[in-house]
């Protein structure tokens, strides 16, 4: 069992080791108070949070989510459409992870809908200009790959010269 | 007694040389007044600023910083192409970055306080190229002592690690801990004969020091410590006014009038409103860095010098130099991990020194030790990977990649120079141009010295990729423009960084510097300062 860095690292990894699936941890999650999801009112806000998680194999913030259809709906033209040809070739797969359908998604407008979101949770933005549009820092995926070594620049790792520790090795993901 | 139009000492610049010098003045009981061309924020304003920025501007220490219309600073990536602050020419752009707030550019410095070693200041002596200091290492020695104490600067106790070891009194903090990638770095280059030993930083090692706390390695010092841990001159603002200075800010120096005898008598503001303001004072000094310094003495021309002031020497704005860095971006077969601790935190110096210098310029080596996941997520996503692949491509980039600097010394050439543009800014004041040219003794460095010596590390480091940066970048150590010497026909500053034409006009820090070597320039600057302060001290005792 590896140390995790922190509390609510622990907490989302004990809900992940309880057997909760990607799908299932959206519907848990989507049932939080209306207040705590900015657009929870968005009729899309649900396939595209469904659709995220099946992108995405990690629990996802709704209200992140919720940034991120804003832009995603000026962005891709014919948003509802897409989604739900992307939703319903990963039902028609069964699929329950991004790598059971990926491959099978066609050229185009769902391929590059599918890339834009994949890129939006990793690097919490919406493109790699330098105008991006941020949808969060902390919560970006990139850096919950690493975090059991590196710090998210800014937030601290530990306590006063406590970081002298050994190379890590690569195989332990940390589970996010 | 101070008032906003009057004051015994009058000091332009917030920056760590001005601070230090107010500090010291206002111990003695000498009122000081302080002028910041830039606005005064909150250290919470600025980490939210980093945080807030998307992915790909997240390496650029200026874009938490925008300037206010009346104090532009350089904006690499967000400035128009066409309307640069700093107007750049010649082979080597000397794109600096620096910014006009109060407590100036320590903000965003990484805190790295490397001494000259004795050798640094006898280029000319020991090696026949540059030029020498006014004066030796024995007479720096002590202010870089008081510097090290001032600002809290770790480091280590072991004379073997120290650099250079001549030293009067031990570190008030131990050096910090290495990361994972340090480590490893460490023991590859000590396979091929070479110390990376702890950099002597100005971060807070292991406990509070100054009232401010332990660094708890949150890898962010450039662009901003969030929690203080590292010393910047913005931390010292609120004690200097405590002990009775007067800060005013979003006050643009523009012009410093000298009087009948060609003493200085006044400096000339405007504020935010453009509306302009008169400071007289008994001693004055520009503390604004190494290049609104010499822009505001040329700005400042008057029939006595017609020149600019400072000037008869015509050397002011001349002999800019910095420390142009070559970087290897390299990708290694087994993990490093960098991004634990603070961002630079080691060094190999000792190839910065030797007869060699006679032909070319040393070189310092430096593991950057920023975590890796902006540099390497863009790629990553590139390559189409998705799910579980994405997730371990990222992780394996970011562990297995890494950015080796190499930092070259330069020498004085009068043929560097800043000028006065004809572009105006906001308020209708000149900007700076800069011609640059790293020159044969630092390009020769390059072909024949260090990226032989860099190549090697990264072979014995496991490098399966190696990639060189194309040109020479800055390193924001600014130096060399209002240079010191003993002869006021070629340099612009005596020993004490006092102007050689105004008996009453302090211009110390990097500009004064004579040689660069390879180290940040930052203690130097300090400790001129100081030198400075004390030196400001005598002339108003004297008076």
């Amino acid at each position: 069992m590896k140390r995790l860095s922190n509390n609510v690292t622990m907490s989302r990894r004990s809900l992940m080791l309880t057997g909760i699936s990607i799908l299932g941890s959206y519907v848990a999650l989507s049932s939080l108070p209306s207040w705590a999801i900015p657009a929870a009112g968005s009729p899309q806000l649900a396939p595209f949070m469904r659709l995220s998680g099946l992108l995405v194999n990690h629990r996802l913030n709704p209200a992140i989510g919720a940034r991120m259809l804003e832009v995603a709906a000026r962005e891709h033209t014919g948003l509802d459409a897409l989604m739900n040809a992307l939703l319903a070739l990963a039902e028609s797969k069964q699929a329950r992870k991004v790598e059971d359908f990926y491959a099978d998604i066609p050229a185009g407008p769902q391929q590059a809908l599918a890339q834009w979101i994949i890129f939006a949770w990793y690097t919490g933005c919406s493109s790699a200009k330098r105008d991006a549009t941020v949808f969060t820092y902390e919560e970006a995926l990139t850096y919950q790959t690493t975090l059991d070594v590196v710090a998210i620049p800014s937030y601290g790792l530990s306590g006063p010269n406590r970081w002298s520790q050994r190379t890590v090795p690569l195989a332990d993901m940390p589970r996010f | 007694m101070n008032s906003n139009n009057k004051a015994e000492v009058v000091i332009v610049g917030t920056g760590v040389v001005g601070v230090l010098i107010a500090e010291q003045l206002l111990d003695a009981g000498i009122p000081v007044l302080m002028l910041e061309a830039g606005p005064r924020v909150a250290r919470a304003e600025v980490v939210e600023n980093f945080r807030n920025l998307p992915l790909a501007l997240k390496g650029d220490p200026s874009s938490c910083y925008p300037p206010r219309p009346w104090a532009p600073h350089p904006m690499p990536s967000s400035e128009n192409p066409d309307d640069h602050y700093l107007e750049l020419s010649g082979p080597d752009k000397y794109a600096q970055t620096f910014i006009r707030y109060a407590g100036g550019s320590t903000w965003h410095w990484a805190g790295t306080c490397w001494r000259l070693t004795p050798e640094d200041m006898r280029l000319h002596s020991l090696y026949g190229v540059g030029r020498d200091w006014a004066f030796g290492y024995d007479v720096l020695e002590p202010y870089y002592t008081r510097v090290e104490h001032q600002l809290g600067i770790c480091g280590p106790s072991d004379p073997a690690l120290q650099w250079p070891p001549q030293r009067s009194a031990p570190y008030p903090m131990p050096a910090l801990p290495f990361s994972p990638g340090e480590q490893r770095f460490t023991e590859v280059v000590q396979a091929l004969g070479y110390r990376n030993i702890p950099t002597a930083q100005a971060r807070n090692s292991g406990m509070p020091y100054d009232d401010r706390p332990a660094c708890c390695a949150n890898n962010n010092c450039v662009p901003v410590c969030p929690v203080g841990a590292k010393y910047d001159a913005a931390t010292a603002l609120a004690r200097l006014e405590a002990k009775g200075a007067t800060i005013l800010t979003d006050a643009v120096v523009y012009r410093v009038d000298t009087d009948a005898s060609n003493r200085v008598e006044a400096v000339n503001y405007f504020d935010a409103n453009k509306v302009s303001h008169r400071i007289t004072g008994k001693v004055f000094v520009l503390a604004c860095n190494g290049i609104e310094t010499p822009k505001l003495l040329l700005m400042s021309a008057n029939s006595r010098n017609p020149h600019g002031l400072a000037n008869s020497s015509d050397q002011v704005g001349r002999n800019m130099m910095d420390h142009p860095q070559l970087t290897m971006t390299l990708t290694l077969s087994e993990p490093y991990w960098s991004g634990v601790g603070p961002v630079v935190n080691s060094g190999i110096m000792e190839t910065s020194q030797g007869a060699f210098r006679s032909e070319h310029a040393g070189a310092y080596f430096r593991y950057n030790n920023f975590a890796r996941n902006r540099f390497v997520t863009f790629a990553a996503l590139k390559k189409g990977l998705v799910g579980q692949a994405l997730d371990e491509e990222i992780r394996r980039m970011t562990a297995c990649t890494a950015d080796i600097v190499l930092a070259h010394e330069v020498l004085p050439d009068a043929e560097n120079r800043l000028t006065l543009s004809s572009k105006k800014d906001w308020l209708g004041l000149p900007r700076p141009a800069i011609h640059y040219d790293v020159g044969d003794y630092t390009r020769k460095s390059a072909e024949s010295y260090s990226l032989p010596i860099g190549r090697k590390i990264a072979e014995a480091m496991g490098a399966t990729d190696v990639k060189v940066s194309p040109k020479f970048a800055q390193s924001k150590h600014i130096m060399g423009g209002t240079i010191m010497g003993l002869d006021p026909a070629n340099s612009v500053v005596d020993p004490d960084c006092r102007a050689h034409d105004h008996d009453n006009l302090y211009l110390p820090g990097g500009g004064a510097m004579p040689s660069t070597a390879c180290g940040n320039s930052t203690i130097s600057m300090a400790a001129l300062g100081l030198k400075a302060a004390d030196a400001i001290l005598r002339q108003l005792q004297k008076a």
